[in-house]
């Protein structure tokens, strides 16, 4: 439980950091280092370089600005659990970070962190989709905004480039009848999904679904969008067949991953289940 | 753990099967191969430096073709180890023609221990894939540049 040798640079400036990025190819940015710093002790990963991002003056910040609620990336899973202004007009965020591992994690981990990091069964990654979030990801050649169905490309592999940190994250507030819910099965032993679901629904005057945006996390190589259920709840009203004939589609054209804890065909299932449950959910509070 | 799967090349039986035996092809094909020496007939010994975004670690082992009938099959025998854990395997290619290029079918069995099993247990078949959607892309290209 001892790390390799690394160096350690604390960048007080955005800036600076994209510097150090740029100048040290192998270096890893340190955000909250509760996925960075555990892979380091048992030296599953080895960067030379460490470049702190911690201290960075405003990194951390929700506000909303532009018809957008502007989330920094150096914001703790307990800055977005207990924020006020979300749980209002963004529940979906709060309700996910409190599903995050335990106090400890959710009081040092990151949201930017999170997602850059990009674990397979992240809670982040699926309330990301579910939201149409936008990611902007600075460099030194300027910030570029990635689309969250663009954002997570494949294990542990997000679209940020070599030389790019993750600097914002944005959501359009919503507007009109909507619901949110995140929904998890809990690994009993690390906390990370088995399978979570995060589901936004927009209904009309009449209760017809108009839209609908699901993230499915923990089940596949990466976060993905659950495309089919979308499409079949779109244009209905979300009664309980509706539903039960949406989530059919949950895993369609997912090559889904099995472990020792959960087959493949077990998250299958769960995956239908947990789809299920986040819609009523999400529908229950429309 | 079980690899299995199938993989279209746009390119002849033979080019490809030319292509999975030679050493110097496979080195640029398998992600973070550093070097793939000859040691015996048809075996090799291989250094790897192998990851998956934060997570990355140095593998040594050999490597060791059998069975071999061209162009159409031969079996891949791999034990390997390194700081992340140990990594022991067998599995077999078979080439058929098909639409004038070939069809690669792959079936192994893989075992992995060592601190990368018991911590990284519920990445493993993501990682395993993900190798392998890496390698059968560097080999699309390796063929396709031979013809």
């Amino acid at each position: 439980m001892i790390p390799a040798q690394f160096d350690y640079v604390r960048a007080t400036t955005l800036d600076e950091a994209l510097s150090l990025l740029a100048q040290n190819e192998e270096a890893k940015i340190l955000a909250g280092g509760h996925s960075l710093i555990p892979a380091m002790k048992l030296r599953l990963a080895t960067p030379p370089m460490l470049i702190d991002i911690g201290r960075i003056q405003d990194l951390a910040y929700i506000r909303e600005e532009d018809g957008q609620i502007r989330i920094g990336a150096m914001t703790t899973h307990y800055q977005i659990e207990s924020s006020g202004l979300l749980k209002k007009i963004c529940p979906l965020l709060p309700e996910c970070a409190s599903h995050i591992g335990d106090v400890q994690v959710r009081n040092k981990g990151t949201i930017g962190g999170s997602l850059a990091h990009s674990d397979p069964a992240g809670d982040w990654p699926a309330a990301i989709i579910a939201l149409n979030a936008e990611l902007v990801a600075a460099s030194r050649n300027g910030e570029r905004t990635i689309k969250a169905d663009d954002f997570f490309v494949d294990l542990l592999t997000t679209a940020l480039g070599p030389g790019e940190i993750l600097r914002e994250i944005r959501v359009n507030k919503q507007n009109g009848r909507t619901g949110q819910a995140y929904v998890k099965m809990h690994h009993p032993a690390s906390g990370f999904a088995v399978v979570g679901v995060a589901a936004k629904l927009a209904l009309d005057g009449d209760g017809v679904c108009q839209s609908a945006s699901i993230g499915i996390t923990g089940v596949s190589s990466k976060v993905y969008r659950a495309a089919a259920v979308e499409s079949a709840l779109t244009g209905k009203k979300p009664d309980e067949q509706a539903i039960v004939g949406a989530v059919v589609h949950a895993t369609d054209a997912v090559d889904l991953n099995g472990d020792l804890f959960a087959s493949a065909d077990y998250r299958r299932h769960l995956a239908e289940v947990y789809t299920r449950r986040a819609i009523a959910s999400a529908l229950a509070r429309a | 753990m079980k690899i299995e799967g199938t993989h279209e090349l746009h390119a002849s039986r033979e080019r490809v099967f030319a292509a999975l035996v030679d050493p110097e092809v496979l080195c640029r094909c398998i992600p973070g191969c550093e070097s793939l020496e000859k040691t015996d007939e048809n075996t090799y010994a291989a250094l790897l430096k192998a990851g998956v975004g934060a997570i990355k670690g140095s593998f040594k082992g050999n490597v060791r073709l059998e069975d071999m009938r061209v162009p159409e099959h031969y079996r891949i025998v791999v034990d390997g180890k390194g700081g992340p854990g140990f990594v022991k395997g067998s599995g077999d290619f078979d080439l058929e023609e098909k639409n004038g290029g070939t069809l690669i079918k792959y079936a192994g069995e893989m075992q992995v221990g060592g601190v990368i099993a018991g911590v990284g247990q519920r990445m493993i078949e993501a990682a395993a894939k993900m190798m392998a959607a890496r390698f059968f892309a560097a080999l699309e290209i390796e063929a396709k540049g031979n013809q």
